[in-house]
């Protein structure tokens, strides 16, 4: 439905992808682990490899789990914007499907 | 007030006194048209057929209403001088109650404002005297309450931190951009929309939670100050109740067209103002050290019992049916303080307020309010922070969290039923996918995608370089937060003052 | 399906205060089966249909000459609808 206004309303997003440049924004979600109050939001370079993000990231952030052991993430099963990913941890986020504000889940 | 002798002798009733002061003093432009005179009336498709049937149902005039606030604020500013005079704050429960008062008068004062602003434009604006006399005394009622508030504040900031520069962080801080983002949303509405969204659906549907069980809790943990202006902008508020109502009511007699409009506009804007409040529930579950009543027991008692079993029944007659989502809502009713809280926990070192985990006092109160669930939340997420804190730290999320598109809150809330499994909604427009918390704000963002994909949100502000540098002290000092303005209660400066002020030191307590 | 206006309750929340005892006890005194209750700083009350305040009872209380627009100094907030508010009474009720 199009906005109600007295002239032709539409107006750029704030969040859009040109605004990151060679970034993007990325949402990590620990699925079933509620003392992260919510998935984290992170801005990575969309070149980044999936390996980086789980080794040199990941593995340390949520360490604020005191129960967290990284090497769990390892075996981990991930999803991202809700479709089965086994990733290729030498391949980019972007060359594994993570976009713009994707959404990267996993479970442990 | 002083016993005449005798009543004296009136000419004019009160309705034919109000009518004479408003309906009668109206007339009809003839050398332009009415909708130049009155151009923001139409573009909403609202159609109205006669003004002349909006009443005032307080048949207030000028004269009245000057009288009767001068006595309200006369009787308010004699409670807050007695207060400053006697050192009042020495009488608080404790200070971390001063903490709901933080979020509450940080985030608050300016939209009193803002209202006092919308309403001064509706009273010049509407077509009819009636809408535009009650919208011109509410406008003045609101920049009362911003004034009042702003004062309350203004004796508090002497004694405790998380004050001082609140009308910067309105503007600036995460959680100070839920009602910002709010009320802006309606102000950038039209003038019906306007008065279904602050006028009906804030002021007469959630209002009572927003207000009564806080005022009340206020008084009960000493701080009169917040009492005495939340219910003398109380006494204000049942006027915008009158007005919301008599707005919506207006709306549905005037053309059975516009029950779609409304009906719509309420379902928008009930989703919209309950997301709000939930701030208010984490702040009367955790934040007040001694509760009136649960934020569960609130809810059943000012909102199932009195609006879904009363008004609802009322407006049936119109064809108006409940607000889409409000199961959702109801069903959250145990769980949502909880985890607004846990939100607030887990970010404070980012904020103007401080938290602490529930004291054996607290836990006990707690166990009771909410039987079923909080042994949850205790379990999973409270006895993993507190070994944290027992091995000497204090967990504090390292991150940023992922923002609903349209309440800005964390999205922290869970799938229905779940209580351990946050919700996820994603809605890709034009190529650029949206995150939402819930069914509500989800359905919401589908109607006016143009509108919230402007959305501030404060952590993408931060990715994109917007708030002072990508570091949190960098994010802290652009915000002007100061060290003791957030982060853990105890030990705090506010914490260290308190047991000073009552002949304590920490290491007693 | 529609519950009738009459069988609905509708009620108002007032300041407890000396200045409201009168106002209190005059809707007290003119509403059977009122259901009242006390929370901090104020008190509720509630009724199945309507509730009715007089003038006359809270000045035979007040021993003063008493406005009905005087009653916004006491009221936090209510519910239902006022469908009468004159010099000498109002009501609150439901309209449908
Ligand atoms: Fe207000
Ligand atoms: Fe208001
Ligand atoms: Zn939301």
């Amino acid at each position: 439905m199009a906005v109600k206004a007295m002239y032709d309303y539409t107006w750029p997003s704030r969040s859009a992808a040109e605004l990151y440049g060679d970034d993007q924004l990325v949402h990590v979600w620990w699925r079933g682990n509620p003392y992260f109050v919510s998935a984290q939001t992170f801005r990575f370079p969309k070149a980044m490899p999936f390996g980086a993000l789980v080794n040199d990231v990941l593995k340390g952030f949520f360490t604020a789990d005191p129960d967290f052991v990284p090497e769990s993430l390892d075996t981990a099963a991930w999803k991202v914007d809700h479709e089965d990913l086994v990733p290729d941890l030498e391949a980019s986020l972007e060359a594994n499907g993570v976009g713009h504000k994707s959404l990267l889940e996993f479970s442990l | 007030m002083t016993v005449p002798a005798q009543k004296p002798a009136r000419k004019l009733s009160m309705k034919q006194r109000y009518t004479a002061l408003t309906h009668d003093l109206d007339w009809t432009p003839t050398y332009v048209k009415e909708e130049e005179v009155f151009p923001f009336t139409t573009f909403e498709g609202i159609k109205v057929h006669d003004w002349s049937k909006w009443d005032d149902p307080f048949r207030l005039t000028v004269e009245a209403y000057n009288k009767y606030q001068a006595e309200k604020d006369r009787r308010l500013y004699a409670v807050l001088d007695g207060f400053a005079q006697s050192q009042g704050q020495l009488g608080l429960t404790e200070a971390r109650y001063m903490n709901a008062m933080k979020i509450f008068l940080q985030g608050i004062p300016v939209h009193e404002y803002n209202a006092h602003r919308n309403f001064s434009y509706l009273a010049r604006y509407a077509n009819g005297p009636g809408a535009r006399f009650a919208a011109l005394c509410q406008s003045l009622d609101e920049l009362r309450h911003a004034q009042t508030e702003i004062h309350t504040l203004s004796h508090y900031n002497k004694y405790f931190d998380g004050m001082h520069d609140w009308h910067k962080w309105t503007d600036r801080v995460w959680y100070l951009s839920v009602p910002k983002s709010f009320f802006e949303d309606a102000q950038t509405a039209g003038p019906f929309e306007w008065l279904i969204a602050i006028g009906f659906s804030f002021e007469y549907l959630l209002t009572n939670l927003l207000f009564v069980p806080f005022m009340s809790g206020a008084a009960f943990n000493g701080d009169l100050p917040t009492m005495t202006f939340g219910f003398s902008a109380q006494s204000d508020e049942s006027r915008h109740m009158t007005l919301g109502l008599e707005a919506i009511k207006f709306m549905l007699e005037q053309d059975e067209d516009n029950l779609p409009i409304v009906q719509d506009w309420l379902d928008k804007w009930f989703w919209r103002g309950y997301r709000l409040i939930s701030l208010v529930a984490g702040m009367m579950d955790y934040m007040l050290p001694k509760r009136v009543m649960s934020w569960k027991e609130a809810f059943e008692l000012y909102f199932e019992e009195q609006m879904l079993n009363g008004l609802f029944k009322d407006l049936e007659y119109y064809g108006i049916r409940p607000p889409r989502h409000v199961d959702w809502a109801i069903g959250e009713k145990e769980i949502l303080s909880h985890q607004v809280y846990w939100i607030l926990y887990q970010y404070s070192h980012a904020a103007a307020f401080t938290t602490t985990i529930p004291n054996a006092e607290d836990q006990e109160w707690l166990e009771k309010a909410y039987p079923e669930t909080w042994p949850i939340y205790k379990q999973v997420v409270w006895d993993k922070a507190q070994r944290v804190m027992d091995a000497g730290g204090r967990y504090f999320n390292p991150g940023l969290p992922q923002l609903c598109t349209v309440c800005q809150i964390p999205m922290g809330f869970t799938e229905p039923g779940d209580p351990l499994t946050q919700c996820q909604r994603q809605t890709v427009y034009e190529g650029e996918r949206y995150d939402f918390c819930s069914d509500g704000c989800q359905w919401i963002f589908e109607r006016e995608p143009t509108k919230y994909r402007q959305s501030w949100l404060p952590v993408h502000q931060i990715f994109q370089g917007n708030c002072g540098g990508p570091t949190l002290p960098d994010v802290a000092a652009w915000y002007g937060l100061q060290p003791g303005d957030g982060a853990e209660y105890l030990g705090s400066p506010d914490h260290q003052a308190w047991l000073e002020w009552h002949g304590q030191t920490t290491k007693e307590a | 399906m529609s519950v009738a206006a009459e069988s609905r309750p509708v009620g108002v929340d007032i300041q407890e205060n000396e200045e409201n005892r009168a106002l209190v006890e005059a809707i007290e005194a003119d509403n059977d089966d009122l259901t009242i209750r006390h929370m901090p700083g104020m008190i509720r009350l509630t009724k199945n249909g309507q509730l009715v305040i007089n003038q006359a009872s809270v000045e035979a209380r007040l021993g003063r000459p008493w406005e009905t627009h005087e009653f916004q100094l006491a009221i936090i907030t209510y519910f239902g609808e006022f469908v009468e508010w004159d010099d000498d009474q109002i009501i609150i009720a439901w309209k449908h």
